[in-house]
């Protein structure tokens, strides 16, 4: 707790420092080498017309400290996403630079180089375009168009770290979200001690076994097979299928979520069915940050799934909920807990450069 | 009074919201067929009704045979241009089907797979199983593989099929 309070003291005497913005001399250059492990396969694209580049990189992670991309000075995109809570923010919904509150619940940053479709909702499908949405956004960083971009052109080093990473010192919002977007391809977690028991360098402990049994197994109450059944939407090496779900929050869903993307009504309530990567740092939970324990999350998928036309038939097929006993939730906590990647939240080349 | 005028306006946009919903289901787009074919489809529930449909019996989830009913992935892909039949040859073979569904559920087909003149099975988009509509979560539309020792291919909520050339 101490340290925490530590790091927060640290990161307000740095973003009251970040008007003397140090730039590295030499920037480092070349193409950006991605490292993660071979679990993760290579199903991700890379825009052609935005490579991924070691200069590209080091602008977008300036960028992603810099709060003179918000309208007030005030906000930068670290505001919602600190680094030591893995790109999140500790609170239900975000609040913009007029000091209203966001839609929905600030999502975790992590190995987003493998998400075809960003936000709860899956509305954008790089994220070029995601990182415009937050910096013009009236209740995020407020910026109009091209107030951001004329912002950085007025200070000393910005110009010229753009030329570098785009050949002309000409800032526009589309090459911020550019560099963003290369910054945050960078966001690796393949470090939690769960990647260290699959690489075989870390021995679970009993209640970790038994929570990772409930997680894998689907529950067949005729053969006493007891399960929650989580792998079949947070399964896999990344600890994520890219789907969007109603996972039974409300009868009548209060935000339609995809819905309103996509415009079919099997859509209605349907949200991201989010990473597990960190869990045990990115508290609340859900798209309107309603639980603010992994217990409370436990409790709903237990006893408390709403059940609704559009309700997953993974969940559907479980009328009463899974009904965890008081140990079994134990379990399947400390097992959540191996998601948690230290190496991630403390990686210096992640952290704010200013 | 006010009561009842509230009542009636409640009615009154139920009726509306219920012809509005009426409408656009009509004219919903239900299923893509795109990709390495030469007439992309834009289908409508009426259109898909319409196309021949080929009985099947398979093995789901609860381990019961079941009777579905829809059409051959392969008539689809008939309609839209793809290589299939006597083209289904040389380069054409490295080609591959990508089924989505409505949750980004994706599976995949090699195009031979799918077609008559290689497989012995007659892979469907089903559209009702033992006489009566897909329920919700499977349907409207669910690939049906018979034979098929696990399900997991078969994907519920179906929404696109894109042929794509492996590279």
């Amino acid at each position: 707790m101490r340290y925490w309070k530590r790091s927060l003291v640290g990161a307000m005497v740095m973003a009251g420092l970040s008007a003397w913005t140090m730039v590295d001399d030499p920037v480092p250059t070349g193409p950006y080498p991605f490292h993660y492990p071979a679990s993760f396969g290579s199903r991700f694209t890379i825009p052609a017309d935005n490579p991924t580049t070691r200069e590209g990189v080091y602008l977008g992670r300036m960028l992603f400290y810099e709060p003179r991309l918000s309208s007030t000075q005030t906000i930068s995109c670290a505001s919602c996403h600190q680094q030591a809570r893995a790109f999140t923010d500790g609170l239900a919904l975000s609040v913009g630079v007029h000091g209203k509150t966001t839609r929905r619940n600030s999502m975790s940053l992590t190995n987003l180089l493998w998400v075809h479709q960003l936000f709860w909702d899956g509305r954008s499908t790089s994220l070029e375009e995601q990182a415009l949405v937050p910096l013009g956004h009236t209740d995020e960083m407020g910026s109009k168009p091209g107030e951001a971009a004329k912002a950085l052109q007025k200070t000393k080093p910005y110009p010229t770290l753009f030329k570098q990473v785009f050949g002309s010192d000409t800032i526009t919002d589309v090459r911020i979200s550019k560099a963003l977007a290369q910054f945050e391809r960078t966001l690796i977690s393949a470090d939690s001690r769960y990647d260290q028991y699959a690489a075989g360098h870390y021995q679970l402990t009993e209640s970790e076994q038994r929570g990772m049994q409930l997680f894998n197994r689907s529950p067949s109450p005729e053969q006493g097979v007891r399960g929650g059944n989580c792998a079949h939407c947070h399964g896999g090496a990344k600890l994520y299928q890219e789907l969007f779900h109603n996972n039974g929050l409300d009868k009548q869903a209060t935000d339609s979520g995809r819905q309103a993307i996509t415009g079919l009504a099997l859509d209605q309530g349907r949200f991201r069915v989010p990473t597990l990567r960190n869990i045990a740092l990115t508290a609340p939970y859900m798209h309107d940050g309603r639980f603010s324990s992994l217990e409370k999350v436990l409790d709903h998928y237990s006893e408390h799934i709403q059940p609704s036309p559009m309700l997953a038939p993974e969940l559907a097929g479980q009328p009463n909920g899974f009904q965890l006993t008081p140990g079994e939730k134990t379990d399947l906590v400390s097992f959540l807990r191996l998601f948690t990647d230290s190496t991630f939240i403390h990686n210096p080349q992640f952290a704010n450069p200013h | 009074m006010k009561n009842i005028n509230a009542q009636r306006v409640g009615c009154w946009s139920l009726l509306i919201v219920c012809l509005l919903t009426g409408l656009t289901s009509q004219a919903q787009t239900v299923l893509t067929v795109t990709g390495e074919v030469t007439k992309p489809l834009t289908l409508q529930a009426a259109d898909l009704k319409a196309m021949a449909h080929t009985q099947v019996t398979g093995k789901d989830r609860d381990g019961k045979e079941h009777q579905y009913a829809g059409i051959l992935v392969v008539d689809l892909l008939k309609q839209a241009g793809a290589t299939v039949g006597g083209e289904l040859r040389g380069e054409n073979l490295t080609k591959y089907v990508i089924v989505k569904a409505i949750d980004g559920y994706e599976v995949l087909f090699a195009l031979p797979e799918l077609d008559a003149d290689f497989a012995s099975r007659s892979i469907i988009l089903a559209d009702s199983v033992d006489g009566a509509p897909l329920g919700s979560g499977v349907g409207p539309y669910r690939i049906v593989v018979p034979g098929e020792k696990k399900p997991a291919r078969w994907i519920r909520e179906v929404k696109s099929i894109e042929v794509r050339f492996a590279k």
